[in-house]
């Protein structure tokens, strides 16, 4: 099989890959690039775990032929966080009780990163909307949407 | 995954010279919903080429005439739902763009992948055949435009050959006296697949009669069609509760009429009905 050569950007680092085709984006930030704060779930575009931001727009990884990111940009969860210090919306996450086994933050985190980018004021129902893609097996939905719709608001703990 | 060869063509006529020289083995790449999920089944013979499409700007976009609206065919569902010429012009294909999968499939997901994959539940279809649309096909053997009404043999089969290439979709735009409305019922409110769905448009006289009406149910049939014996009731009626469910009833025996009655039949008959008349009542 004929490798393929693409040049893309994961988290504003300019990368040349030469890669085999039969990958998808999620096994390349997984595997090879060793980015793995992205979740591999159910591989089918159904869990929403492997969710990444592809030109800005939240998109499921596993679902992304590795050789169709040449030339775009591509966003993980690995950039929100700078350095030590957690972005707002990874605080508001923890503040709102709303990480439980923690599996499907990662891709939530990113579904509500592409919704906040898009609306900085977002209803209840355009985050239901936004996370509609993202299972929970927890089932924590209702402190996931608190933690998205008060993303700069800490909520007094009691 | 399986193995094959990887090509990204900049142009249509390099995109043809391919179809053609893989001729029954190659698959074409849009969006990927289905065509990745199909390359991990371990059950299915892998295509010798991927060909992607997505360097092909001139299968970007929608336009519109003074008469027509034209989608091109790597157009996304979330490009579709929010544009305002379809939200205008062809209300139906809006709400079906809003319920197609989720958001991450819907950025990803064409319409020109939704009519190729030709899956029974593809929500793009019966809006589509309700604005009797028609799609332009394209190989090196020339051009054809094919109305979608006639381009279906059955699920995941169209009447188009291995090696030819969808260029636009294309549609008059509906009259301001024409209202529609298309329905959808999942087995959950998001990520669902249509069980069933309902295109409906509804035009209107001055003086409140129903003049013409097109109601294509999805998931229903084995092939998307016109329920035109269900239509005939409808025309030069003034709307009531009571035609509604008539003609929600006729869809319902057309269907089983094709289908015969199968496990899903006792819920799918009082389902469509219901689709139907809710679909013709909230037309707008």
């Amino acid at each position: 099989m004929k490798k393929v050569t693409i040049h893309t950007s994961v988290n504003h680092k300019h990368y040349e890959l030469e890669i085999k085709p039969n990958l998808t984006l999620l096994s390349l930030l997984r595997e090879e690039l060793g980015l793995t704060g992205t979740k591999c779930g159910c591989e089918v575009g159904e869990c929403g775990a492997c969710t990444v931001l592809m030109n800005g727009k939240a998109v499921n990884s596993c679902l992304v032929l590795a050789p169709q990111i040449d030339g775009q940009e591509i966003v993980t969860v690995e950039e929100l966080a700078i350095g030590n210090k957690l972005h707002p919306l990874q605080e508001s996450f923890l503040n709102h009780d709303a990480v439980h086994c923690g599996f499907c933050t990662p891709g939530m985190l990113m579904s509500a990163k592409d919704l906040l980018d898009h609306n900085s004021n977002p209803t209840e129902e355009e985050i239901r909307t936004a996370i509609s893609g993202n299972l929970c097996r927890c089932s924590g939905y209702q402190q996931i949407v608190d933690a998205i719709q008060n993303n700069n608001v800490s909520p007094l703990k009691g | 995954m399986k193995q094959f060869e990887y090509f990204s063509p900049k142009n249509v006529v390099e995109t043809c010279a391919l179809l053609k020289e893989f001729e029954n083995d190659a698959q074409i790449l849009a969006g990927g919903t289905d065509v990745l999920i199909e390359l991990r089944k371990s059950s299915v013979k892998p295509p010798r080429a991927i060909i992607d499409i997505n360097r092909l700007n001139e299968l970007k976009g929608i336009t519109e005439t003074e008469s027509e609206i034209i989608i091109k065919p790597l157009t996304t569902h979330t490009e579709l739902g929010s544009s305002s010429s379809i939200k205008k012009h062809a209300r139906l294909l809006h709400i079906a763009a809003h319920v197609i999968g989720s958001p991450q499939i819907r950025n990803r997901g064409t319409i020109g992948g939704n009519i190729m994959n030709a899956a029974a539940c593809a929500d793009t279809v019966p809006p589509l055949m309700a604005l009797d649309a028609t799609v332009k096909l394209l190989s090196v053997n020339g051009e054809r435009i094919v109305p979608i009404i006639d381009f279906f043999i059955k699920p995941y089969q169209t009447i188009a050959i291995k090696n030819e290439l969808l260029m636009e979709i294309r549609f008059p735009k509906l009259l301001d006296s024409m209202k529609s409305m298309f329905l959808k019922l999942g087995r959950r409110n998001a990520l669902a697949i249509s069980r069933l769905s309902v295109a409906a448009i509804l035009r209107k006289s001055d003086s409140g009669l129903i003049q013409e009406v097109r109601i294509v149910p999805g998931a229903a049939f084995p092939k998307w069609q016109r329920m035109t014996e269900a239509e005939k009731i409808l025309v030069g009626q003034k709307p009531s509760k009571e035609l509604f469910i008539e003609t929600g009833k006729r869809v319902s025996e057309a269907m089983i009429s094709f289908t015969g009655r199968r496990w899903s039949t006792e819920y799918k008959e009082p389902v469509i009905a219901v689709l139907v008349r809710r679909a013709l009542e909230t037309c707008q």
